[in-house]
């Protein structure tokens, strides 16, 4: 059986997949092989399902080093299209309630 | 250029005066002072600056870097000259045929004795720089096959990690990480910031596409680059039209997805990126896919191969089934059946024997009826009879009873074999009914046996009733010699008529003699 490797980008996982379901539908493959590709499509689809399941972007910014080498730090997301009037007081909607 | 002195004549050095009376003797100019005195003249009657619309002739640039071309129209030519100073701030390229307007001042060239005109500005005629620049930087793009569809590479289907080059603070780099945030959250966004307009913007751009490139694998890989910004006027644009971007995104290993403005704004990056996207917001639904189908066609793949796994295994099943029913390769069935058939064959005689017993039993039963209704003998021979139907019955009763049980569990038996499919199960079955066919055939002995003894019994019972013996034990039969009537009274028989008499061993004629009735008898 091969391994359901963690490494596997979604579109390899996907592509695998659908060639084991192929494979599996020719009818051409004996029961035991069918068995063990069926779990090996399992595996797969449930790694696919995982990266799925990740929920919210991740951002981040790429800077420069002094050597002119790439290093990745947190990005923050303009808040609004006036960047510059941001530092001021949070956006809209978000006003103090108390005088 | 140093900066040329206001004309004054009296710098013009003057000439030594000519001696009084030599005729010959005049005040001679050199070739410089004429020059000199022309470019005085032209300074003083020209304003500084001149626009000239022309028609671009025998332009060259040589590698000093200044312009030098001709205007001219239809009747006259106007030398010009664009230091290199100027020529760098030049849009576009200045070509031959071109119609432009030059603004600048007129010189005059001492050491050849023309004038021509320095030019400080030029502006193609009708058009913007930028709209010619663009028309040019596109014809010597497209003449290298930069903008070829062959050139371009697939987006991947499902990308891990994007890079996005733009403004960080614009509305771009928002929209494009709101699209992904809804459509496909899965993926890695990476930033990378540059300057989108103005000066060095082109270059940032075209920095950031290569670094991307060179370290791809150290940013933990990146499967597709957007670069772009929001809308603007051409001028803002102008980074994403500039040859130094177009080439750093052709020579990009990465797919790169070009979103510059707005729909209608289509620049040389839009040309040359392997995707172009109409705004920031589309360059990222085409980067990826929307999760919700992705999960979607998972489930359905998913679904397809469990329904393939199981069609695979009944049809195996099936073939198993058609295999078990072939007896080649179904010995221990084979057997089975064979045994079955065994069981068969024995039922099969079990029901013949029993009714070879019972139709044996009739055959006795009625012959002894017969013989006994032949006596009239009356009640002991009906007891007699009643017996043998009894005894018959109960021959039969047991007889079928232990067939039917055993009937029973045979066609149990069957069922299972019928069922059976693993063969592996095959050998416990034949376990099983090995006893119940050796039970079978024991109670069908029994039966046979003890039915044969029982017959037997009560044959001899019968048998002892049977009226020979009791001739042999000195009764007599006789019956009327012409009737056969059995005699049973005195008043049967007429004087002097023929009669039979039966004996154990044969019989007698007489005549009867003397018929009375018998008072004297008891």
């Amino acid at each position: 059986m091969s391994k359901p490797a963690k490494r596997l980008k979604f579109e390899e996982a996907m592509q695998r997949l659908d060639a084991i379901v192929q494979a599996m539908e020719s009818g051409e493959i004996g029961v035991e092989e069918s068995i063990a590709k069926y779990e090996e499509a399992m595996s797969l689809a449930a790694h696919c399902r995982q990266i799925l399941d990740q929920a919210e972007l991740r951002i981040q910014k790429i800077q420069l080093d002094a050597a002119g080498k790439p290093e990745l730090t947190p990005f923050q997301v303009p808040e609004s299209p006036a960047g510059e009037e941001a530092e001021s007081g949070g956006s809209i909607g978000e006003e103090p309630a108390d005088d | 250029m140093p900066e040329r002195p206001p004309f004054d004549p009296r710098r013009i050095p003057r000439p030594p005066e000519p001696p009084e009376g030599t005729r010959a003797e005049f005040t001679a100019l050199s070739v410089r002072q004429v020059n000199e005195l022309v470019r005085g003249a032209l300074a003083r009657h020209l304003p500084p600056t001149l626009h000239v619309l022309g028609q671009i002739s025998n332009l060259a640039r040589p590698t000093s870097g200044h312009v030098y071309f001709t205007l001219k129209d239809d009747y006259a030519e106007l030398r010009c000259v664009m230091w290199r100073s100027s020529a760098a701030r030049l849009k576009f390229a200045p070509e031959d045929g071109l119609e432009v307007i030059a603004t600048g001042g007129i010189d005059v060239y001492a050491q050849r004795g023309t004038y021509q005109l320095v030019v400080r500005r030029l502006e193609p005629r009708g058009v913007g720089a930028l709209e010619v620049a663009f028309r040019q930087l596109k014809e010597r793009l497209g003449r290298e096959g930069l903008f070829d569809p062959r050139r371009k590479r697939p987006l991947p289907q499902v990308p891990e990690r994007i890079a996005i080059v733009t403004s960080p603070t614009g509305a771009a780099i928002r929209d494009v990480l709101q699209a992904l945030a809804r459509r496909y959250p899965p993926v890695q966004a990476l930033v990378f910031p540059v300057r989108v307009q103005g000066e060095g913007a082109a270059q940032e751009i075209a920095t950031a596409l290569r670094t991307l490139n060179e370290h791809a694998q150290a940013l933990g890989g990146i499967d597709v680059i957007i670069a772009g910004r929001g809308g603007g006027s051409l001028e803002d644009l102008w980074a994403f039209n500039e040859e130094v971007v177009a080439r750093a995104i052709a020579a990009s290993r990465i797919p790169v997805i070009s979103a510059v403005g707005h729909e209608v704004d289509v620049t040389i990056s839009d040309l040359v990126a392997d995707v172009r996207a109409p705004t920031p917001t589309a360059a990222a639904e085409l980067a990826t896919p929307v999760a919700a189908e992705l999960a979607a066609s998972l489930a359905r793949q998913a679904a397809r191969a469990a329904r393939a796994a199981r069609h695979t295994l009944d049809l195996a099943g099936a073939r198993l089934a058609a295999d078990l029913a072939c007896e080649g390769l179904a010995r221990p069935l084979a057997r089975l059946r064979w045994r079955a058939q065994g069981l068969d064959e024995l039922q099969h005689r079990l029901r013949h024997t029993l009714s070879e017993l019972l139709r044996r039993a009739r055959e006795y039963h009625n012959a002894a009826a017969l013989r006994v209704l032949a006596f009239r003998s009356g009640a002991r021979f009906a007891r007699l009879g009643r017996m043998i139907d009894r005894h018959t019955h109960r021959l039969w009763r047991g007889l079928s009873a232990g067939v039917l049980r055993g009937d029973r569990r045979l066609a149990l038996v069957l069922a299972r074999v019928d069922k059976a499919g693993p063969p592996a199960r095959l050998p416990l079955l034949a376990e099983h009914l090995k006893p119940v066919e050796a039970r079978l055939r024991s109670i069908t002995r029994n039966l046979l046996v003890h039915g044969r003894a029982a017959l037997t019994l009560r044959m001899e019972a019968i048998a002892a009733c049977h009226p020979e013996h009791v001739l042999r034990r000195g009764y007599s039969i006789t019956r009327d010699a012409r009737t056969r009537e059995l005699i049973r009274s005195v008043r049967q028989v007429r004087a002097r008529a023929r009669i039979v008499t039966q004996v154990a061993d044969g019989e007698f004629r007489a005549t009867a003699d003397d018929p009375r009735q018998p008072e004297l008898f008891d």
